[in-house]
């Protein structure tokens, strides 16, 4: 058993006899009491440098060099820390060019990152190049172990080396609280050039996420669901996105967007069937990092926003 | 397992701050990456020498382009479009080795100007980052001009070369006259071969008619390279790069702000 875990263990065990059930009884969930901070980007298009003047009010902002020592300031401070991505880390840049997004991934390990999905943009040079950045970043020698591609609406089946390694979802436990982590992805219809995905068929996000879910709560008993979309924020009905998922898809927490390079000064809270979802997204280019504190206490999850959200399943 | 003294000390600390009746802070918020954050050495040290070498091959001379080339603000042709467009339709013409008689981009895909100077690598990696490729396709007259009105009526017109578009009248009642670029008719009957990228014939942007393109031949050339070419060319020719003329889309101010508006029909 690994230390992070035992801890969590014995801690849960401990603290589940100071306080009441929760009022459906569930003990797994009712044991829980930990806090978990999510910090995040969405959209970084190898923006490896920061932004140089002459780009109006991002100039000045971002590179990855910055972003390492922020989290780990965070981790360092908080320590229940997921850092996640939302997806289109490539294209942007001529590091980009040069490297085919092998140093964006590379990086990104170095910084600790805990998951990301994938955006339109990481096909760009097509399946065999989006492989090719993957295990480079795999096999590159470093304490942080390699990090997940999680996404639940790519049928991979006809493109095996990249199947084995985009998860339909993982779940990571600390101190009191367990966090399923999935991921979702934009058609492709008019963003990527078939031959760019050949053997991945697209499939739609709702219904993809339903049975993710179900099992995250149920089978996984975790605390908190979080979704890296790389739908974009809000399309006006148009096809599907952040602002109608919670909607669509009972008891998701978190939804980590990209896509759409939105810049929320805050996350939004969509109401759901069974409760609020939060909906966040940080602009593109690595300008900001996000951060999404949430709390269990006596059995609930207490969002950053302060609005208490049951646990579900 | 063993249990060692330490692990003890430190599951009872965690249980101290977690067990607290206080829920403890929370917080969401964007923390911008500014200049005031120190870069993480192992993480620069990694970037400097990829850096350099970046440096080293972007900096490289291309061309002399004495007034650049600007896709134009409001109201203005894209000639730095038209200039990219023309050399897309005299690639694919090499290549081939038939006439391509229209080339179509789009000016979505143009991510910056060519400011006046000297050029060099950086700044056509710049303007066209995308791997996207030079790919020819067979459409009918008639579909080339229903490509032409795609573009017109949802971006004011996309960067063409090989033909004219004259629109005249208000935005209620506009005419459209679009010929090949001597003047002559476009016979909606006969069959041209056209040169696109595989990212608009994939049916991206704004023209899905080009979608229907037949005997698509991907030529395996990215239009990035394409450009490189075309300026190492031109400078070897001890030559400059200028912008072509304008005159390919001429479209009434009214009409323009009703294409803005999204009002215009055609």
């Amino acid at each position: 058993m690994e230390r992070r875990d035992f801890l969590a263990s014995l801690g849960a065990a401990v603290v589940a006899s100071q306080v009441p059930l929760r009022a459906t009884g569930d003990p797994a969930a009712a044991t829980a009491s930990g806090r978990i901070t999510l910090l995040h980007t969405n959209d970084t298009h190898s923006r490896i440098e920061p932004f140089g003047p002459g780009n109006g009010a991002i100039s000045g902002l971002g590179g990855i060099a910055r972003r390492a020592t922020l989290v780990r300031q965070l981790r360092q401070q908080l320590g229940s820390v997921l850092l996640l991505d939302a997806g289109d880390t490539f294209q942007g840049t001529p590091y980009f060019n040069r490297y085919k997004g092998r140093l964006d991934y590379q990086l990104m390990r170095m910084v600790g990152y805990d998951a990301g999905t994938l955006g339109n943009h990481d096909f760009d040079n097509g399946v065999g190049m989006l492989v090719e950045a993957m295990e480079s970043m795999e096999q590159l020698k470093h304490a942080n172990p390699p990090f997940p591609f999680v996404n639940c609406n790519f049928d991979c089946k006809g493109a095996p080396a990249l199947n084995q390694r985009v998860r339909p979802y993982v779940v990571r436990t600390f101190p009191g609280i367990r966090v399923g982590i999935t991921g979702v992805g934009v058609a492709f219809a008019g963003l990527v050039a078939p031959k760019n995905h050949e053997g991945i068929t697209w499939r739609d996000p709702y219904e993809s996420l339903k049975p993710i879910v179900k099992r995250l709560r149920e089978v996984e008993k975790v605390d908190l669901v979080v979704v890296l979309s790389h739908l974009g924020y809000n399309l006006h009905g148009s096809a599907p996105d952040d602002l109608q998922m919670p909607g669509q898809v009972a008891g998701i927490d978190a939804i980590i967007g990209g896509h759409s390079h939105t810049f929320l000064e805050a996350p939004t809270k969509v109401p759901q069937a069974k409760g609020e979802t939060l909906v966040f997204q940080v602009g593109f280019g690595g300008v900001n990092l996000g951060r999404l504190d949430f709390a269990m206490a006596r059995g609930v999850i207490k969002a950053a926003s302060g609005v208490a959200m049951p646990v579900l399943g | 397992m063993k249990l060692k003294p330490s692990d003890l000390l430190l599951a009872f600390a965690l249980l101290s701050v977690h067990g607290a009746a206080q829920p403890p802070n929370t917080k969401a918020e964007v923390i911008p990456i500014t200049s005031t954050i120190p870069e993480a050495e192992d993480i620069q040290k990694v970037i400097a020498p990829l850096a350099a070498e970046i440096k080293a091959t972007f900096d490289l001379p291309l061309v002399q382009a004495p007034q650049g080339l600007f896709r134009g603000r409001r109201g203005e042709e894209n000639l730095l479009g038209y200039w990219v467009s023309d050399v897309m339709r005299q690639t694919a013409q090499g290549v081939i080795g038939t006439p391509v008689r229209f080339a179509i981009t789009n000016a979505g895909g143009l991510r910056s100007n060519l400011r006046p100077g000297q050029l060099k690598v950086a700044d056509i990696f710049e303007m066209m980052p995308f791997e996207n490729e030079l790919v020819v396709v067979e459409l009918t007259g008639a579909e080339v001009i229903q490509v032409l009105k795609e573009g017109l009526v949802r971006r004011g017109g996309e960067p063409c070369s090989g033909v004219k578009a004259v629109v005249e009248g208000t935005p209620e009642a506009a005419t459209l006259t679009i010929t090949w670029d001597d003047g002559s008719p476009i016979d909606p009957a006969a069959t041209v071969k056209v040169a696109t990228s595989d990212y608009l014939y994939g049916g991206g942007d704004s023209i899905p008619t080009l979608k229907k393109g037949r005997k698509p031949f991907t030529t395996g050339i990215t239009l990035r390279q394409m450009l490189l070419d075309q300026c190492s060319s031109i400078a070897k020719a001890k030559a400059d790069l200028v912008p072509p003329k304008p005159g390919r889309y001429t479209i009434p101010v009214p009409v323009q702000a009703a294409i803005r508006d999204k009002t215009f029909k055609l």
